[in-house]
């Protein structure tokens, strides 16, 4: 049991301690309301100190250890009862309907659309860091430098927790709602250093320089999975519709080599076509897991 | 009678409550409202003492809006971090209605068998 929390530094610390090893997205979510109602507590008795106002705190808003407590059970409770478990194909025992399940998944949809999408935000982390810092270390010797420095890795962070975002909206995994918690009200000098110690500040920008390699080999696969997967479902019916009579490009044939669309060949054709396709939903759907595995290790701060 | 199982007992009680406690205030709010609002507003509600520490509220707050229950939007303050106001949607509603349909008969039932208990 700590001692009363006589500032709103100290609750937060005290909160940020009993929360130790709980999901450090729920940590930083935690860390965030408990601000907004302090400083909203604070600013609302103005003839009150700030201890005053913490000294009532634990009757009110409740005590850091209440307050943990709260955040976990609702987490388990609130999520279990607005969450009813839909008996998915995926989970069924017939293992061909689990295979071809992953198309009832929204889940692959929205992962595939996320393996297109992360060329361009891949293009644009890179670019975003490459140029910030190259440009800071460029105008390091001015003074302009180092403010220029500072705000670049606030975008990268504002980058970060959007990237976040868009991972929890494609897989379902819990990453954070809220930006992070600047820490103790210390001095600027002082959390300018506690910045450049921070090992996640480094992380971050690993990983949004690493989004443009991941980001082309995502796109490339799925590209190259839905052109040949499509190419060999189609290409068949459409020879078909050529030899009754359609006429695509003056006669040229819509399928090379042309074996692939003979009669008896052109049912395994399109068999491998949804084979090929079917994979690429599950391997869509297994990277969407692995990218939040990578995010939550570079992105969000381990433990705090 | 010893305070800590009154205390046990509330404590029991409002892990489901909560949640549609915070349905009701903001489906009744014409404006969005942010955490500590809502937080005073129970607390005046129930003459200065809450039936449950407004610490409690946020994290409800937060589940019933990831699961689309309520909607927020982020503003600017000057006291301290941008608050978080929310709205209650239209599924909001829906469960909203079930629940308290769900409640007024649990609240019956359970009074069935100690109105009158306490006299």
């Amino acid at each position: 049991m700590n001692r009363a929390p006589r500032s709103i530094d100290e609750y937060l610390k005290q909160l940020r301690q009993v929360l130790q090893g709980a999901d450090p997205a729920l940590i930083q979510d935690a860390l965030y309301d408990a601000e907004e109602y302090l400083r909203a507590e604070c600013a609302s008795h103005p003839e009150k100190s700030e201890a005053d106002v913490l000294e009532l705190i634990a009757s009110t808003y409740g005590a850091p250890e209440e307050v943990a407590t709260a955040y976990r059970d609702t987490e388990a409770k609130v999520n279990a009862a607005l969450r009813p478990v839909i008996p998915r194909a995926t989970e069924s025992p017939n293992p061909l309907r689990r295979f071809f399940g992953v198309f009832s998944d929204s889940r692959a949809y929205l992962s595939l659309f996320y393996m297109l999408l992360t060329l361009v935000t891949g293009i644009i982390y890179f670019t975003v860091v490459v140029t910030g810092l190259s440009l800071s270390a460029g105008l390091a010797v001015l003074i302009i430098g180092f403010p220029f420095f500072l705000a670049f890795i606030g975008i990268a962070r504002v980058l970060a927790l959007g990237e976040g975002r868009l991972l929890e909206a494609i897989t379902g995994e819990r990453m954070p709602r809220r930006p992070v918690h600047p820490g103790a009200r210390t001095g600027f000098w002082a959390r300018v250093g506690e910045m450049l110690k921070d090992p996640r500040t480094w992380t971050t920008l690993a990983y949004l320089l690493l989004m443009l390699p991941v980001g082309i080999f995502y796109f490339v696969v799925a590209i190259t999975g839905i052109a040949i997967g499509v190419a060999l479902i189609a290409g068949p019916f459409l020879v078909m519709a050529q030899h009754l009579g359609w006429d695509f490009n003056d006669g040229i044939s819509v399928m090379q080599p042309a074996v692939l669309a003979a009669p008896l060949i052109a049912p395994f054709t399109i068999a491998l076509g949804v084979l090929i396709l079917t994979l690429l939903m599950h391997a869509a759907r297994g990277i969407g897991r692995a990218q939040v595995v990578l995010a939550r290790a570079l992105l969000v701060k381990p433990g705090m | 009678m010893d305070e800590s199982h009154a205390r046990k007992f509330q404590k029991d009680l409002n892990a489901g409550l909560v949640a549609l406690v915070l349905l009701g205030v903001l489906s009744r709010s014409a404006e969005d409202l942010y955490g500590y609002e809502i937080a005073k507003q129970l607390q005046k509600a129930n003459e200065g003492e809450p039936l449950f520490k407004e610490g409690t509220v946020y994290p409800v707050l937060r589940a019933l809006s990831a699961n689309g229950l309520l909607t927020s939007r982020i503003v600017p303050s000057y006291s301290g971090p941008p608050r978080r106001y929310y709205r209650i949607t239209e599924e909001g509603r829906a469960v909203l209605a079930d629940w308290s349909g769900i409640w007024r008969q649990t609240r019956d039932f359970v009074d069935r068998f100690v109105e009158g208990a306490d006299e």
